[in-house]
């Protein structure tokens, strides 16, 4: 019995240990007057968040930052099981889908930000301010030339649903999930109709995330997928992979990203002051350069660098599908259930 | 100590009866679970049929001639089903063998065989899927080059691959019920059977298997209920081959967010509840007696059957079936951890990092979740734990009136899918009625309770059912009173069983998935989820990292369990 005390003694004094990770970072000096906590909702693959957290807490170390990761659909999901309560969880969104921002911005929650660089922006914003484009992410396709050789397989989205030397052999992201999927499928169908999502589920297209699509790339069980740019770019620089981007023929899909606050009736912290300062950080030349090591482009005109070797920006805009964010707004349940339906196995 | 009649009432007080404090522990419990079980699943219930207003099935018309969830619906039922046949075909044979025969390594088998039980189960679905995919899975080519096959033998994202996880995870369920069911079956009839010159096969035939029948059937519908709950494996080997259950149709309908999507998650969730506590209240009409899983205590010696010039073959047989169905699923996922590349060869050149082990134990969300985990888990069990001993003297010692109420929630609470608890939860409990706890540790608690209790209290009250109550007696007989008593006598007593107890209901909360993919909030996440998630969403390495590690802290604390008790615990 002496014995089954002394154990469990131990094990509750090491278990305390846990809590005493978690409590070590506390910022200590006053820094421009700003303090307090700042909860981020986003949609951001938990490899940036880490790295953009990190900066922010040496740009902000008076702020207490925390950023809580759900793909775009579930964070949507809550806001709106937070709105019929009454108060929201968060102080900032920076999820991937530009039609959220209007959704947001009708619904009142939202609150304006005027910054002074906004004549820098090489891409659509709010002019009221209450939503800024602050990333860049471009739905491209990507394959292993390890593996595969690029002739052999679909260069452009067309062919990448209507091409059968590729059946059950492609991947691609969940749009009841994931808003840069909604908005692709909502491009898709605009340029290619709803026959367009019949054509992928006779493709057996896998519905899965990034990471598991192009793990199956690196495998070879999948031959071609459609992918978000960053993702490839991030395994390239940091995995040394040789997987590739194909900058589709018929038009990449490209997703501005925004930026939003909630104003102080909504928000938990209230923090008006940090969101202030958080958001003119993010479209500053130095949160911008930020967003580019983190594999995603630029929405300045004054700092143009591509991520990692991805081209140019004014390169990719050359060439693109258009989306329609109003319709997706309006059309999102029709555009999630007509896919679920169309890629469902018969 | 075999107690002759453990029915007897240890005291007969003629107190005012609603001062007792046993009918008020009974009213403290059956108060909570009527607030937090049975009231959430009646809204649920009531939300599906009265969704307009006014009783309509337009819900259910509705849901259920959508065909993405009639397809859902035939896939649970055939998945479940199948499931359940072969975990049992498995099941009794490997306790057969394991219990009833020399078979070399009985020991080792049987824990390994038992640990998978203690392992989440959409670890085995993460390891399958590296595996067995039909294109570069690395069974399937290993497979390919010895029987110079033209393609790849098997797929696992079809009806059959969905079985096998299923199966393959879930036959210890059948395993452990039938093994400590053989384990207190009078031998003697087996012997008479030997002794009146029945091969070992016929008495096998004849005499185990007939009297096995109750427990089979138990071990049976526990196998079927179980699968048909399953979120983890369909969503992560079933969804990309588009093979959807009614599980991942439920979240999939909560995450659209819509009041319609809710009302449709109802719906569906209805029907997964109807289906399991029928085939909970068939199982229970079934044996007559419940089952327990207690701790070990050999009572009698079973004759153990000589396999004689079987004993080799059929422990290779049993040892290529550990290394398929365990050992090799566990290794690819530790494999996967420190690869950098999955495809090439973990030993090709500068392919293994530590990488993602640093990272998982460094990166915040994934730290504030472990700790999210242990202290709802220990929340859990300490709580559960509690009730199951209040339970378990209530239920072995007393003979008040209503006892079995509680009894019959707490089992009932077990047998529900842990997404009807969560789903029922979360609409009742988000302020519509006074208490709002959404979104809080505490309701993630009180949902792993409500599933996971029973398992606790089964193990206390066999503990209690082995213990006179005349050693209590005497205590009180030689002055102590009756606090005194439980604390020098009884609770000595039955230590290792409320230490096995505690775990029981540990284990499970501590690396619990569904439940947590709905309750959880912005600081509530949970191991179970943030292991879904890297896997899903972020990077497969790390969450295989992650899974190591809850497979390593679950067998090392197995392993701390049995070096405690002296080997007196065992599942």
């Amino acid at each position: 019995m002496k014995k089954l005390f002394m154990v469990l003694c131990v094990l509750v004094i090491a278990s305390t240990l846990v809590f005493a990770a978690g409590s070590a970072e506390k910022p200590k000096a006053a820094d421009g007057g700003l303090s307090g906590k700042l909860v981020i909702y986003t949609s951001m693959y938990d490899d940036v968040i880490e790295a953009i957290d990190e900066t922010l807490e040496k740009v902000f170390p008076t702020i207490d930052i925390e950023f809580f990761y759900g793909g775009t659909g579930t964070l949507q999901a809550k806001i709106a099981a937070e709105v019929a309560a009454g108060k929201l969880g968060c102080d900032m969104l920076m999820v991937a889908d530009p039609s959220y921002a209007l959704e947001l911005k009708a619904m009142g929650v939202l609150q304006p930000i005027m910054i002074n660089n906004a004549a820098d922006l090489a891409f659509d914003y709010d002019k009221e301010g209450y939503w800024y484009p602050v990333r860049i992410s471009n739905m491209v396709l990507a394959y292993n030339p390890g593996k595969f050789s690029k002739a052999d397989i679909p260069n452009s989205f067309y062919d990448f649903a209507y091409d059968k030397r590729v059946e059950g052999m492609i991947s691609m992201s969940n749009p009841l999930t994931s808003g840069t999927a909604l908005d692709t499928i909502s491009a898709l169908k605009d340029k290619y109709g709803y026959e367009y999502f019949t054509a992928l589920g006779q493709q057996k297209v896998k519905i899965e995330s990034g990471s598991v699509a192009l793990t199956k790339l690196e495998t070879g069980e999948c031959k071609v997928i459609m992918i978000l740019e960053e993702s490839v770019l991030q395994k390239r620089e940091m995995d040394r992979s040789k997987i590739e981007v194909i900058y589709p023929t018929d038009g990449t899909i490209v997703v501005p990203s925004p930026i939003m606050s909630i104003n102080d009736q909504w928000s938990p912290n209230k923090n008006s002051a940090a969101a202030k300062a958080v958001t003119e950080w993010f479209m500053s030349e130095e949160g911008q350069k930020n967003i580019v090591k983190a594999w995603m482009h630029s929405v300045s005109a004054k700092y143009p660098t591509p991520p990692y070797d991805a081209i140019p920006t004014k390169e990719i805009l050359k060439n693109t599908i258009p989306v329609d964010w109003q319709a997706t707004v309006t059309l999102r349940e029709e555009l999630r259930t007509k896919f679920q339906e169309a890629v469902a196995k018969k | 100590m075999r107690a002759l009649n453990p029915q007897a009432p240890l005291n007969e007080e003629k107190h005012r009866w609603f001062l007792d404090p046993k009918w008020l522990i009974i009213i403290a419990i059956v108060g909570f679970l009527l607030v937090f079980q049975v009231f959430p699943l009646v809204y649920l219930v009531f939300r599906a049929f009265f969704s307009t207003g006014t009783f309509s099935l337009e819900a259910f018309k509705r849901v259920y001639t959508y065909p993405l969830n009639w397809s859902a619906l035939t896939n649970t039922v055939v998945a479940a089903t199948f499931s359940m046949i072969f975990g049992v075909l498995i099941a009794f044979p490997l306790a057969w063998l394991v219990g009833r025969t020399n078979l070399y390594g009985k020991k080792f088998f049987r824990t390994l065989f038992v640990a998978t039980y203690m392992v989440p189960p959409y670890v085995g679905a993460m390891a399958w899927m590296r595996l067995l995919n039909p294109t570069v899975g690395s069974m399937n080519m290993f497979l390919q080059k010895i029987f110079n096959l033209g393609s790849a033998p098997f797929d696992i994202y079809t009806m059959g691959g969905l079985i096998w996880v299923l199966t393959g995870f879930y036959y210890p369920y059948a395993f452990i019920t039938i093994s400590r069911a053989m384990e207190k079956m009078d031998p003697s009839l087996e012997e008479a059977s030997r002794i009146s010159g029945a091969s070992p096969l016929t008495t096998l035939r004849t005499i185990t298997l007939p009297m096995m029948l109750p427990s089979i059937v138990a071990a049976a519908l526990l196998v079927f209920v179980a699968a048909g709950s399953c979120y983890g494996i369909p969503s992560i080997i079933g969804v990309p081959g588009q093979i959807h259950t009614v599980t991942t149709r439920i979240i999939d309908f909560v995450y659209i967010g819509s009041q319609e999507g809710l009302t449709d998650a109802t719906t569906l969730a209805v029907f997964l509840m109807l289906i399991a506590n029928v085939v909970l209240y068939l199982s229970t009409f079934s044996i007559g007696k419940k089952q327990y899983i207690t701790v070990s205590g050999k009572s009698t010696r079973p004759n153990i059957v000589d396999l004689g010039r079987w004993r080799i073959p059929i422990t290779a047989l049993v040892i290529i079936f550990a290394l398929v169905v365990v050992i090799i699923p566990f290794v690819t996922v530790a494999l996967s951890s420190i690869t950098v590349n999955l495809g090439e060869s973990v030993f090709a050149e500068g392919n293994i990092t530590w990488r993602y082990w640093e990272r998982i134990f460094t990166r915040k969300s994934i730290i504030n979740s472990a700790r999210n985990s242990l202290v709802s888990a220990v929340m859990a069990a300490t709580f559960g734990l509690l009730v199951s001993c209040m339970m378990a003297y209530l239920l072995v010692r007393t003979n008040i009136k209503g006892k079995k109420i509680p009894d019959f929630m707490i089992t009932v609470g077990s047998g529900t899918p842990s997404v009807v608890i969560a789903l029922s939860l979360i609409m009742s409990m988000s302020g519509k009625f006074g208490i709002n706890i959404y979104n809080t540790l505490t309701i993630m608690v009180i949902a792993y309770m409500i599933k996971y209790m029973m398992m606790g209290m089964r193990t206390v009250v066999s503990a209690l059912t082995q213990i006179s109550p005349s050693l209590e007696e005497a205590s009180q007989i030689s002055g102590a009173s009756w606090l005194r008593s439980m604390k020098n006598v009884t609770l000595p007593l039955i230590a290792p069983a409320l230490v096995a107890g505690w775990f029981l209901i540990f284990m499970p909360c501590f690396y619990e998935l569904t439940m947590s993919t709905l309750l959880y909030s912005t600081n509530t996440k949970t191991l179970g989820y943030e292991l879904y998630t890297y896997q899903t969403y972020h990077n497969q390495q790390t969450a295989s990292a992650l899974a190591t590690a809850i497979l390593f802290t679950v067998f090392g604390i197995n392993w701390l369990l049995n070096k405690l008790t002296d080997g007196e615990f065992s599942i």
